[in-house]
């Protein structure tokens, strides 16, 4: 093989940066953006604390972009681009697998409208600056709740699905039975993230506060 | 009159790459162990369709008849598999067989799978011997390693594992698992690791190892049991790592 | 300095092997197959492949193998090439090893051996119960690194038709079809490889692949090259029974402790699980003390009918015996014979690890072919070599298990070298003889194919092939009677009419598979008669060829290889001796010391 051609390809690396993206930074930033979330579980004040404290972070939009809106835009177009060249089978060859991949792009597109729309109404129309009351103010309102419930659910999906398919398609999971352990691991993702995300609807549109003992004002 | 059992067989048919379709449907004499081959041959003897129009016989690719020469792989109703071990009698009726779709047709069920055996070329896989004169014994292999290079080295490459790939379509010029698997092989064995480097290389171009997308239906597929999924993983770390490391290390 | 050019017909071991061997020594090679190589026949093969390694510490040496072969093949082979493919076969075993074949291995890392048929040794390499599809595998991906660096063209998906012969009768090249566009064409060689495998569809039903029909080997005979031996075929003692076709069960099921056995009373009621060893007769044990389940394979053919149709004890009165691999541990079967017993399973739906499989002789392996020299592999006409099933060279009147593979590579490999050595001998090479020899050649098979195309008639050639197929099985298998062996040539010459008036069902010019196979099924019939004719004429029993009116080896009267002619367009039969310098024929018996 000659020289010039020891560099991998550029589908290649793109690929990999899709499937990289995909945990690091979006997955992990999805796990960050529930923790803090869950402080709505203790109280309102809590969550303004929490909120106030993300907003006032050094070189926030370097952050922002750099670390979450590139990334996930990079990871939803490619996201896109892939689905488009591969093909679904999935009524001839119904195997749970196959129904994996139809439905991580299914979940992938709603996660993606769903994350716009909610950088949009939190991030955008609040300035940069939600509050407690901003969201509960949302929620309110029975489309929003309905696609905060549908986005959470898509992207804890998305998000377990795409934890096995980054085990096995690294190679971290190789085997048959890891790649089953992995399989059970993402499960576990996927319904841990449902879980709490829909606590978290719960607590702003019913103003239930399970840990509100556990606050301690600054 | 008494009632022969029958077999209710649909065929799709096209006389050339450029012709249309269409189906027809047979009905044949049913016998013990009947398999879609048998079927086949019934037809190619008397080729004249249930409601008594005269046809010409089908084409189709067959050989060993035992699963193992990877000829006679078409869809049966809807699945992809091997017409020579589909048993009539495990088979919902009507049967209906069509070609493979992910290969370009050459007339009725035949498919021309010359795209498997370039990418075998393409990612280099053989052991490079430097000749056939007496050069001693092999490397020593252990038991450990042959009983996992044995499986992967009985793929006939029948193309059933593309056919019901997701990710191998006319956008996309994914080799497919079966190739995969045959470069692990190669790559596990003593002097085929010699020209690692090299095979990897050239899963990690256009088509390669990063297209599939782990809807894992390949290993459900393959007639011979492969453990597919393995393949690809190990082969998907082996090129990330040579990759990076190649970029960080040279 | 002219360039030669070699070609290179047939994809199965020998074909490949020969391709490798003249790629290898830089001349270029157009290698044709009717299926892409890589589903040859050979890949049927399962048990393994013989080598005289030693590797038990029994003792075993080439000469020993010699021996064996010889002995099993009843003393018709010639006896120099044998001992020589018997001694090249431990360095053969060490180029498959190379070329990463994933045989078996013993803890220490080295190959393992088990014992097959018609041997006392552990000798047959094997890579689990598929040792002829990893063996093709290997030769395949070789070729195909030749053919990656352009000293290989494949013509996959060609049928040969003819040999292109000069007015000198000199070998110039081939004519073949296109099977998709039926195209025809004639390609010049200064030398041409026929490894065009077995006859099975001769016979109907065999273990045989579909391609395995000897169109190629009846075609050369019609234009001079010798047929030897014809009336030599093996059945294959355990086949599954099938209509499409009958699948082998390898006799490796026997070398790793299978044993063959009936129910002592045919009106046996139990299922074979509960029937108590007394009550079970193992028939090869009783019979053959010594080598047991392990007798060569027309003995074992031979006592299964007996066992059926003269003691009438086949399994529920059928045309079956046990094979019963159930006293094997799961794990032995699982890992030596995984591949066989799929096969059983899949095909008839019962699990062979728990039931004892029924089993029955199918038509196996042409020991006869072709007629070649006893160097190099030539032909009788200069310039055309052949290797493999497809020539008679090396298993005298029965071939031993594992030998086939063995015989394939090492007469692959000859034909191979000696083809560049003839090539490159020439003076003047394909490139000078006429154009006309092309063009007459072309002409002639396309007016065969214009006139199939055309003609209207009332015979279907399906129909011709089956009557065929059962014709040969009932009367040339196992059992030949003399007057049985007339009534057949008889009705071979009346279906020989019949298919004059052949009427194809497909006319078109595109990957038409019914105008392939009626050009095939005219050779088959002729090959038919060869096989046929020379079982009449050899009033002898000999390895697979057994006359009950003649039960002995007649060693005065035919120790002596039939090698057919086509003399004005009809068979004659030449005898020739036997090269016997090597080791003087002895009675072959299995039932007692030999």
């Amino acid at each position: 093989m000659s020289a010039t051609a020891s560099q991998p390809d550029a589908s290649y690396l793109l690929r990999k940066l899709h499937s990289f993206t995909g945990v690091l930074p979006v997955g992990a930033f999805l796990a960050e953006h529930f923790w803090s979330n869950s402080a709505a579980l203790v109280n309102a004040a809590k969550y303004d604390e929490v909120s106030r404290d993300l907003q006032t972070i050094p070189f926030r939009p370097l952050v922002e972009w750099g670390v979450i809106f590139l990334p996930m835009l990079f990871h939803a177009v490619y996201g896109v681009y892939i689905w488009v060249r591969g093909k679904s089978n999935v009524s001839a060859y119904p195997w749970v697998g196959n129904w994996l991949y139809v439905a991580q792009r299914y979940t992938g597109l709603i996660a993606f409208a769903y994350i716009g729309w909610h950088l949009y109404t939190e991030r955008w129309l609040t300035h940069g600056h939600s509050t407690y009351a901003t969201v509960e103010t949302d929620l309110r309102n029975p489309w929003y709740l309905t696609f905060f419930v549908v986005g959470i659910l898509a992207s804890s999906f998305h998000l377990g699905v795409g934890i096995w398919n980054f085990l096995c398609k690294w190679g971290l999971a190789a085997t048959a039975k890891a790649q089953q352990a992995a399989g059970r691991l993402g499960v576990v993702i996927g319904v841990a993230f449902s879980v709490v995300g829909i606590l978290i609807v719960l607590s702003f549109r019913l103003n239930w506060h399970p840990f509100s003992s556990y606050y301690l004002p600054k | 009159m008494a009632e022969t059992k029958r077999v209710i067989v649909k065929v799709k048919r096209q006389a050339a790459p450029k012709e249309p379709s269409r189906w027809e449907e047979f009905s044949l004499n049913w016998r013990p162990s009947m398999n879609v081959i048998i079927c086949l041959r019934d037809i190619a003897e008397n080729p004249v369709t249930r409601d008594g129009k005269k046809t010409t016989p089908i084409t189709y690719d067959s050989n060993c008849l035992e699963e193992i020469c990877g000829s006679c792989a078409m869809l049966i109703n809807g699945k992809a598999r091997m017409a020579c071990s589909a048993l009539v009698d495990q088979l919902d009726q009507p049967i209906r067989i069509e070609p493979l779709t992910k290969f370009p047709l050459v007339r009725d069920l035949a498919v021309d799978r010359q795209f498997m055996f370039e990418s075998l070329k393409r990612v280099k896989a053989w052991i490079p011997i430097d000749g056939t004169y007496h050069l001693g014994e092999g490397p020593r292999v252990s038991p450990e390693v042959q009983e996992k290079g044995y499986p992967l080295s009985n793929c006939i490459t029948c193309g059933n594992c593309l056919e019901v790939c997701p990710q191998v379509n006319e956008h996309n010029q994914f080799v497919g698992a079966a190739i995969i698997s045959q470069v692990r092989l190669f790559n596990m064995h003593p002097t085929g690791a010699m020209n690692k480097s090299e095979r990897l290389q050239a899963l990690m171009g256009p088509g390669g190892v990063q297209e599939c997308a782990n809807a894992q239906n390949c290993v459900h597929a393959c007639p011979k049991g492969i453990p597919l999924t393995e393949s690809i993983a190990e082969v998907n770390r082996d090129a990330w790592k040579q990759a990076l490391l190649g970029w960080l290390l040279g | 300095m002219r360039q030669p050019k070699i070609i290179v017909v047939g994809g199965g071991l020998a074909g490949l092997m020969a391709t490798i061997r003249a790629a290898e020594s830089g001349i270029p090679v157009e290698l044709f197959s009717i299926v892409p190589v890589k589903r040859s026949h050979s890949v049927c093969a399962q048990g393994g492949i013989n080598a005289a390694k030693n590797q038990k510490g029994e003792g075993d040496t080439t000469d020993k193998h010699f021996d064996d072969t010889i002995y099993g093949g009843d003393f018709l082979a010639n006896q120099p090439l044998v001992k020589r493919m018997c001694e090249a076969a431990p360095g053969i075993i060490d180029l498959l090893d190379r070329m990463g074949v994933m045989f078996n291995r013993t803890p220490e890392g080295l190959l393992d051996y088990r014992r097959f048929g018609g041997t006392l040794y552990h000798r047959t390499a094997f890579a689990g119960a598929t040792t002829g599809q990893q063996l093709l595998y290997a030769l395949d991906e070789q070729v195909r690194r030749h053919e990656a660096e352009g000293r290989v063209k494949k013509f996959e998906g060609w049928t040969f038709l003819s040999a292109v012969i000069d007015g000198g009768g000199v070998g110039r090249g081939v004519c073949a079809m296109d099977l998709r566009t039926m195209e025809l064409k004639t390609f010049p060689a200064d030398a041409a490889i026929f490894a065009t495998g077995g006859i099975g569809a001769i016979f109907g039903r065999s273990t045989n692949s579909v391609v395995c029909t000897g169109s190629a080997q009846s075609a050369l005979f019609q234009q001079g090259v010798d047929y030897a031996n014809g009336e030599f075929i093996q059945v294959h003692p355990t086949a599954i029974p099938g209509e499409d076709k009958l699948r082998l069960m390898s006799e490796s099921a026997r070398g790793e402790g299978g044993r063959v056995w009936v129910p002592r009373n045919p009106a046996e009621k139990r299922r074979p699980k509960d029937i108590p060893q007394s009550d079970r007769f193992y028939f090869l044990e009783e019979w053959y003390p010594k080598y047991g389940n392990l007798v060569p394979r027309d003995i074992a053919t031979r006592a299964i009918h007996r066992i059926v149709y003269q003691e009438k004890l086949g399994v529920d009165g059928q045309a079956a015996v046990y094979l019963d691999v159930t006293e094997i541990p799961r794990e032995t079967l699982n890992r030596k014979l995984e591949g066989i017993l799929e096969i059983y399973e899949k095909f008839l739906g019962v699990d062979p690890r728990e039931e004892p499989m029924k089993v029955f002789p199918g038509m196996h392996y042409t020991m006869g072919g072709i007629w070649v020299n006893g160097e190099d592999q030539a032909t009788a006409v200069p310039g055309i070599y052949a290797a493999g099933e497809c020539e008679y060279q090396y298993h005298g009147a029965n071939r031993l298990g594992a030998n086939s593979l063995v015989s394939c590579i090492f007469g692959g490999g000859l034909a191979g070298s000696a083809a560049v050595k003839f090539a490159k001998s020439l003076e003047k090479g394909a490139e000078a003889a006429p154009a006309s020899v092309f063009e007459a050649e072309r002409k002639r098979q396309e007016e065969k194919n214009r006139k199939l195309l055309t003609q209207d008639g009332s015979e279907n050639p399906i129909t011709i092939w089956r009557e065929l197929g059962d014709l040969m099985t009932e009367h040339v298998t196992v059992t030949r009677v003399n007057k049985n062996l007339q009534a057949a040539d008889a009705k071979i010459l009346a279906l020989q009419e019949r298919y004059k008036k052949i009427n194809l069902s497909d006319r078109t010019k595109w990957s038409n598979q019914t105008l392939n196979f009626a050009l095939e099924l005219e050779n088959m019939l002729i090959l038919a008669r060869v096989i046929t004719l020379g079982a009449l004429a050899r009033n002898e029993s000999r390895g697979a060829h057994y006359k009950p009116e003649f039960p002995d080896r007649d060693d005065a009267n035919w120790l002596k290889t039939t090698r057919a002619k086509w003399v004005n367009n009809d068979i004659q039969l030449t005898y020739e001796p036997v090269d016997i310098s090597l080791i003087k024929p002895r009675a072959r018996r299995y039932d007692a010391v030999k």
